[in-house]
């Protein structure tokens, strides 16, 4: 008895408390107040999500075509989806100041939160429900990762974005209208498909999923599947059915990459689009705005691309570009494990601050670590940097064929547009020059752009080889064997540049002949720090019979003997050639001779 | 309600037509120079049926321009929208026909920092002699290795409808491969017959026989490779090709920037009725290229190299590249036979140092039209190419003064006639990198200054980035679709 007494408490006590907790989250008060602690908590994210991914930001602008002129907009009028493209590429050049774009782009956002009330009907609680688009859309902006160098969509960036916006509009005024008229909205949307694309399919979609089943949404679904075909036939012929197909839902390819993980925010934003007319109504309660900004952020933060090179290589290309090389240094200075890019623009900014030969290895090394790139695609230092390493190596017509190679595959960005103005300034095709200028100064940030006057020091490089006829050259390493063959120059920088990548390349040979040309050229000159390190290394251990003399200082002598000192202790002590490496990088991480010996090789 | 929206609707086309039709200055500073118009059509002569020969002034010098043209019976129309002038294709054709066989005169007026700057005004001279009313070309990026979009079009001359005739995205199955497409030609200026080539994904030439299109695999056991630079046959189901191994590399100084050579290049001929293949010359030691007929069918004018000296022929072609040389040479052809006759040498390049290639014969037989460089076939990269054009038959014939059509130091290549054999056609990079149409009256072996094809903007030939490639006179229209070709390559 007593037991069944303690049973009906404990049910009351459940009872009680789900009634409280269900009057709690459908209290109108609390409701709200969930709902705009989820808006503002959602909203702090997205602004932290936006500052941390804004130097991605202002490469979205570096690396997205959006040309002035008739040709550009019919060439993307000529497909569907083409005038988003279009608007979605204009709006790109925004973030050439990347806060002014992205509240441009946090404002659609809001607009479509807005919007999205009004076209799904939500109250209560349920308007959270729009976070989810949103956060679709803020994936899809930070989860591109190294396809920024490589993709191909025009107005990636805000065509998604606009074009929904203009669905939920379109969505809003056919809900105001009664459903006997749906049919014409049906209508509407499939005659709009090649403005808005496969928005327009999930519009008809959307109205579809709104209204109850009866002939009129059965019409909907036949409008939806034929839509593509009678487009196809009617004006896309010149397209294959598979181009003209969801028209606009981004796909990540190219001739030898596909990434399908890319493509999933957009699912994910249409199948969020169909789920919320349907379960709306169930969601009006406190607990739904929380849910809503999680399951948004969570998202985005599982999606979203981090890595601290992929953001100092944008850093270091944006800086190189501005010639700005102290900025380049002190980021190169800062990275752990730093890329092959990031490693050939230090030694470019290094060269132009004359240090090359006596910092070059002190800041962390030479070695190369690879790109942390989670995808398949292939994207290396000929996308990254390569153009503007060769620009400032003086090898203009190599910069000027990668600059074309890069840009004729992923569009004439600002990025390629000024190397190329540049690169012909170099080589005096002032014609050439005008046109890529005039394109430049139609950019809404580019319009007094010029590019700076070409340095003495890439003159001088440019005049320091013969001209000769290549093959398709475009790595890192056809420039450390190229220039380390410019030991025939009688010009100093030449000759400094032809000692540091024999160095580089652990090449005797040309080393000694690099070095008989730099000490030729440098006399009553300081002998640089990492040009010692390597004259007593090649001395020491190089089976070279010709060698010279040069004084070399007493602590760097020394040094090198207690490095192999060291490295013969821990040799004969059996370490793994792990901890020999970590233990010599900590004496002489810094030093030519652990480059030589340990280091990731650049060739 | 309706009155107001017809009033709306006269002042709004009211404001357009004042857009375009402003007033000429009343006051100016006089230049006394001719006004530095982009195209440059001062003083040129046109057909008498091409499209408006639409300018501007320079954007960054000037903030408005003014024309006025004044035709032979007095009569003046003035234009100017901003710095460009755009002239309405019905007004402009009826001044063409007006000023048939005589001159319009235009003056320009410029405004620069507020004040009005006028400059001499020229004339442009209107030939009596139409121009072929299409173009053909493929529209292409100057590129080195990569490629990605690419179209054959053909423009109306008359007018500046561009149409699509094939593009290399619609058929290509196999994304890493991708696709080119290349060698447009037509038969005797007319598209009946006609081919186009398709390399790498569904690679095949596409041929279009009476109208009727078939995909044709060119290679055979007895080639280097498949059909390359096509010739059809004036009358016959026949076409000359070269076959070639082409390969390209790279300047690393030279303004040049690309080499384009062959390491093996023959001459074939392919019988469309027989679908078989005869060789015409394969030479091993030598390149053969660049086929083209004489108007009556009667002879194949092709380029031949010249031999190399002993001591290079076992080296890398990328070593004595410089070395090699084209003349211009012929045979005759018995069309009943197929039977080719001995080889002639028509033109000497080599001997003056010069590499000739491209010929093309004016549909009267008399001219030879030809490209000429210090070395090689590829004279589109060459800076010092330029355009040749001698009389046929005279032994001693001065080469005829081609100044009008020629720039200075920039590559002038890809020579044509139009089927009247008054215009000459090339394809030049004056402007810059991107190749542009030229074209030049010719007229008793006299060849006027050329105008660049005119575009309905006139900054349309800054803003498009893709090049010019292969311009071919057309004197009707390819009524094939984009999507009827498509039907002859297998399903994707």
């Amino acid at each position: 008895m007593k037991r069944c007494y303690l049973c009906e408490s404990q049910k009351n006590i459940y009872l009680n408390l789900s009634s409280i907790l269900t009057m709690l989250l459908s209290n109108s008060k609390i409701t709200k107040a969930a709902l705009y602690a989820s808006l503002l908590a959602f909203i702090g994210f997205v602004v932290y999500i936006l500052c941390k991914n804004e130097e991605v930001l202002y490469a979205a602008h570096d690396r997205s075509e959006f040309l002035y002129g008739a040709p550009f907009f019919q060439h993307l009028m000529q497909k569907p989806f083409g005038l988003m493209q279009y608007v979605g590429a204009w709006l790109t050049q925004l973030f050439y100041n990347p806060w002014v774009g992205a509240g441009v782009l946090a404002g659609i956002w809001l607009l479509i939160v807005g919007v999205g009330k009004q076209a799904f009907r939500l109250q209560g609680g349920a308007i959270a429900l729009m976070l989810l688009p949103v956060a679709c859309l803020l994936t899809s902006v930070v989860d591109l990762g190294y396809w920024i160098y490589l993709s191909t969509i025009r107005g990636y960036w805000f065509s998604q974005s606009v074009a929904y916006l203009i669905m939920l509009l379109l969505l809003w005024a056919a809900q105001a209208t009664p459903r006997r008229w749906h049919w014409a909205w049906y209508l509407v949307g499939a005659s709009l498909y090649p403005i808005l694309g496969w928005f327009a399919l999930l519009f008809i979609l959307c109205l579809v999923v709104s209204g109850k089943l009866s002939w009129r949404e059965l019409l909907g679904v036949v409008i939806m599947l034929c839509t593509t075909s009678i487009w196809h036939g009617l004006l896309y012929s010149n397209f294959s059915l598979s181009q003209v197909s969801w028209a606009g839902l981004p796909r990540f390819v190219t001739p030898s990459d596909c990434t399908e993980s890319l493509t999933t925010p957009f699912w994910v934003l249409g199948a969020v689009s169909l789920l919320i007319p349907l379960c709306c109504r169930y969601l009006n309660n406190a607990i739904a705005p929380v849910l809503s900004a999680a399951a948004g952020m969570v998202f985005t933060l599982s999606f979203m691309f981090e890595d601290k090179n992929y953001i100092n290589e944008m850093r270091m290309v944006r800086s190189a570009v501005d010639d700005n090389w102290q900025e380049v240094i002190d980021i190169a200075s800062a990275a752990d494990k730093p890329t092959i890019s990031m490693i050939m623009l230090k030694n470019v900014a290094l060269m132009h601050e004359g240090k090359l030969l006596d910092e070059s290895f002190k800041m962390n090394g030479n070695s190369s670590f690879p790109l942390n790139n989670p995808d398949s695609i292939q994207v290396s230092f000929l996308e990254i940097a390569s153009p503007l390493v060769y620009y400032n190596y003086g090898m203009v017509n190599e910069a000027i064929r990668l600059s074309y190679e890069c840009a004729v595959q992923t569009g004439f960005s600002p990025f390629y547009l000024k190397m190329l103005a540049r690169c012909v300034s170099a080589t005096g095709e002032e014609k050439h020059q005008d046109r890529f200028l005039a394109l430049l100064h139609h950019h809404p940030y580019y319009k007094d752009w010029h590019p700076a006057p070409v340095s003495d020091l890439i003159k001088e490089q440019k005049q320091s080889y013969e001209d000769e006829i290549t093959g398709v050259e475009n790595t890192y390493s056809y420039i450390v064997t190229s220039v380390s063959s410019w030991y025939e120059s009688d010009n100093k920088l030449a000759s400094e540049q032809a000692l540091f990548y024999s160095m580089l390349r652990c090449d005797s040979r040309r080393f000694w002949r690099s070095m008989r040309k730099y000490v030729k050229l440098h006399q009553n000159e300081a002998f640089p720090l990492h040009a010692q390190e390597a004259y007593i290394m090649f001395m020491d251990k190089a089976p070279e019979e010709k060698r010279m003399m040069i004084p070399v200082e007493q602590g760097v002598y020394n040094r090198y003997k207690a490095f192999w000192e060291r490295f013969e202790e821990m040799a004969q002590s059996r370490y793994s050639k792990e901890k020999i490496e970590e233990e010599m990088h900590k004496g002489w991480g810094d030093t030519y001779w652990y480059y030589n010996l340990f280091g990731r090789k650049v060739l | 309600m309706k009155k107001y929206f017809l009033l709306c609707a006269m002042a709004l086309m009211l404001m357009a037509s004042c857009g375009n039709r402003p007033e000429v200055p009343s006051s100016s500073i006089a230049m006394q120079t001719l006004p530095a118009i982009f195209p440059d059509y001062c003083n040129v002569t046109v057909p008498c049926n091409i499209a408006p020969l639409n300018f501007m002034l320079p954007a960054a010098e000037f903030e408005a321009c003014v024309a006025r043209i004044t035709m032979p019976d007095g009569k003046q129309q003035t234009y100017g929208n901003g710095v460009k002038v755009q002239i309405p294709e019905k007004e402009w054709h009826a001044m063409l026909n007006a000023a048939k066989g005589q001159s319009l005169q235009v003056e320009v007026w410029g405004q620069k920092q507020g004040q009005w700057h006028s400059f001499d005004s020229f004339a442009i001279h209107v030939a009596p002699e139409p121009i072929d009313e299409y173009l053909s070309y493929r529209l292409i990026e100057p590129t080195y290795v990569a490629w990605s979009y690419m179209e054959i079009a053909q423009r109306n001359l008359t007018s500046f409808e561009e149409t699509q005739i094939f593009n290399n995205e619609v058929t290509s199955i196999d994304r890493e491969k991708g696709q080119c497409i290349n060698c447009h030609s037509c038969q005797n200026y007319k598209t009946d017959n006609m081919l186009f080539h398709v390399r790498l994904s569904n690679g095949c030439t596409v041929l279009v026989n009476d109208g009727k299109i078939s995909s044709v695999n060119l290679k055979r056991d007895n080639t280097i490779s498949a059909g390359v630079y096509p010739s059809w046959h004036p009358t016959e189901k026949l076409i000359a090709f070269s076959t070639n191994k082409t390969r390209q590399a790279f300047h690393t100084q030279h303004l040049n920037k690309i080499e384009v050579y062959d390491e093996a290049s023959d001459l074939i001929l392919y019988d469309v009725a027989t679908d078989s293949v005869s060789i015409v010359c394969n030479d091993p030691d030598l390149l053969e290229v660049y086929p083209t007929w004489s108007p009556d069918g009667q002879y194949l004018y092709y380029c031949k190299s010249v031999p190399l000296p002993e001591e290079m022929r076992d080296k890398d072609i990328r070593t004595f590249y410089p070395k090699i040389q084209y003349n211009l040479y012929r045979r005759s052809f018995d069309v009943a036979s197929h039977q080719f006759g001995e080889e002639e040498l028509v033109y000497d390049a080599a001997s003056n140092d010069k590499s000739a290639t491209l010929p093309r014969i004016s549909p009267d037989g008399k001219y030879l039209l030809f490209a000429e460089g210090q070395y090689g076939c590829f004279h589109t990269r060459h800076h010092d190419a330029d355009i040749v054009c001698v009389p046929l038959g005279e032994e001693t014939a001065e080469r005829v003064d081609m100044t009008g059509l020629n720039s200075d130091g920039f590559a002038d290549s890809y020579p044509s006639w139009s089927s009247n054999g008054h215009w000459i056609m090339c394809g030049s990079r004056r402007i810059d990198e991107y190749s542009r149409v030229f074209i030049s009256y010719f007229h008793n072996g006299k060849v006027e200054k050329a105008f660049m094809l005119p575009q309905e903007d006139p900054e349309q030939n800054l803003f498009l980035l893709k090049c010019y490639n292969r311009p071919e006179f057309m004197v009707e229209p390819v009524t094939i679709s984009v999507d009827e070709f498509q039907r002859v390559f297998p399903k994707k």
